[in-house]
């Protein structure tokens, strides 16, 4: 791991995720997003210069099935693209951008770059996501899918915390054969959102997000 | 005889007075009823706002205005509340402007009403 790696991790800087609900905050505010799982960990910041567009970087460690560690780094875009204001949903696109490195050690390092869209629908007791996104580098191909439906168990007031079932259907090319499914608890708390679970092949993973202003 | 209606007559006099102040005294020491349209609190019904870790953009921004007290916001009815500083007013206007740059559309707003 570089120098450059050490001050990310050590900055508490956070790796965009493919999963998360929405990927920035709103225009002047900064969110920290942190994902762990064995096969991907991830740390990233960004901050939104505007409602729809936010800047950051991120720092990934990748653990593929088949041995050795793989460490991204990259400075990220987040671009809403188009959001539906419904009376009692919101639906968005939302597309991705990365440009990076990716280190493989022994095997080298080469640029990374990491093209992704995200399709979105969320009421208050229900919610709909599918992304995927491109990481390439080199020959080098780690791309994630995901499919999430959820249902929160109750219709929180703004002040009270919201527990969301969400099962979550996960294929990263490269580091695991197949689709990985994922139930997980995850709770809404205004400026905080964290979730967690144990997938079909025995997986831990947790993600966390927190929106400063 | 007449020393006595004419202290009777004074004393009414004096009574009637008495009654006047009070009574005045009385009404301009009630509190002034708020108009409707005085802006105190302006209620917006906001399409797409559905959850809290979204919600925070809205508030955080309308509370930021000089003017605002309070922010009130309601999920599940949709409703953001803003109440005024004592003695200011809010621009219902400004606040739906506030909420649209927030990235969510403003379908209703009333002026004054709260959460």
């Amino acid at each position: 791991m570089t120098r450059i790696h050490r001050c990310l991790l050590a900055a508490g800087l956070v790796c965009a995720s493919t999963v998360q609900a929405a990927p920035m905050g709103f225009a002047g505010s900064a969110m920290t997003m942190a994902d762990y799982d064995e096969s991907w960990r991830m740390l990233s910041a960004n901050y939104a210069l505007t409602r729809s567009d936010a800047i950051g970087a991120s720092i990934s460690e990748l653990r593929p099935d088949h041995g050795g560690r793989e460490t991204l780094t990259q400075l990220e875009y987040v671009r809403l693209a188009h959001r539906w204001n419904l009376t009692d949903a919101q639906a968005n696109v939302w597309l991705f951008g990365g440009l990076g490195e990716l280190d493989r050690g022994a095997a080298g390092s080469a640029v990374a770059w990491s093209p992704g869209i995200q399709a979105d629908y969320e009421t208050t007791r229900l919610y709909a996501a599918a992304t995927a996104r491109l990481y390439r580098a080199g020959s080098v191909e780690r791309d994630q899918y995901s499919l999430r439906g959820g249902l929160s168990f109750y219709e929180a007031a703004y002040d009270e915390p919201q527990p969301w079932l969400i099962v979550d259907a996960r294929r990263m090319v490269g580091l695991y054969d197949g689709w990985e499914v994922t139930p997980m608890l995850r709770i809404i708390h205004k400026r905080f959102f964290v979730e967690g679970g144990v997938s079909d092949r025995g997986n831990v993973r947790a993600n966390l997000m927190i929106t400063f202003f | 005889m007449n020393t006595l209606n004419l202290f009777s007559s004074r004393f009414d006099l004096r009574a009637g007075l008495l009654a006047v102040i009070a009574a005045l005294a009385l009404l301009l020491s009630a509190p002034t009823p708020a108009r409707a349209d005085d802006a105190q609190t302006v209620t917006a019904t906001v399409n797409g706002m559905v959850c809290a870790f979204c919600a925070q953009g809205i508030e955080k921004k309308l509370k930021a205005m000089a003017e605002t007290q309070s922010v009130k916001v309601d999920l599940k009815s949709k409703l953001v509340a803003v109440s005024a500083k004592p003695g200011q007013h809010l621009d219902p206007a400004r606040i739906k402007q506030v909420i649209v740059e927030a990235g969510y559309e403003v379908r209703e707003l009333k002026v004054g009403g709260a959460l």
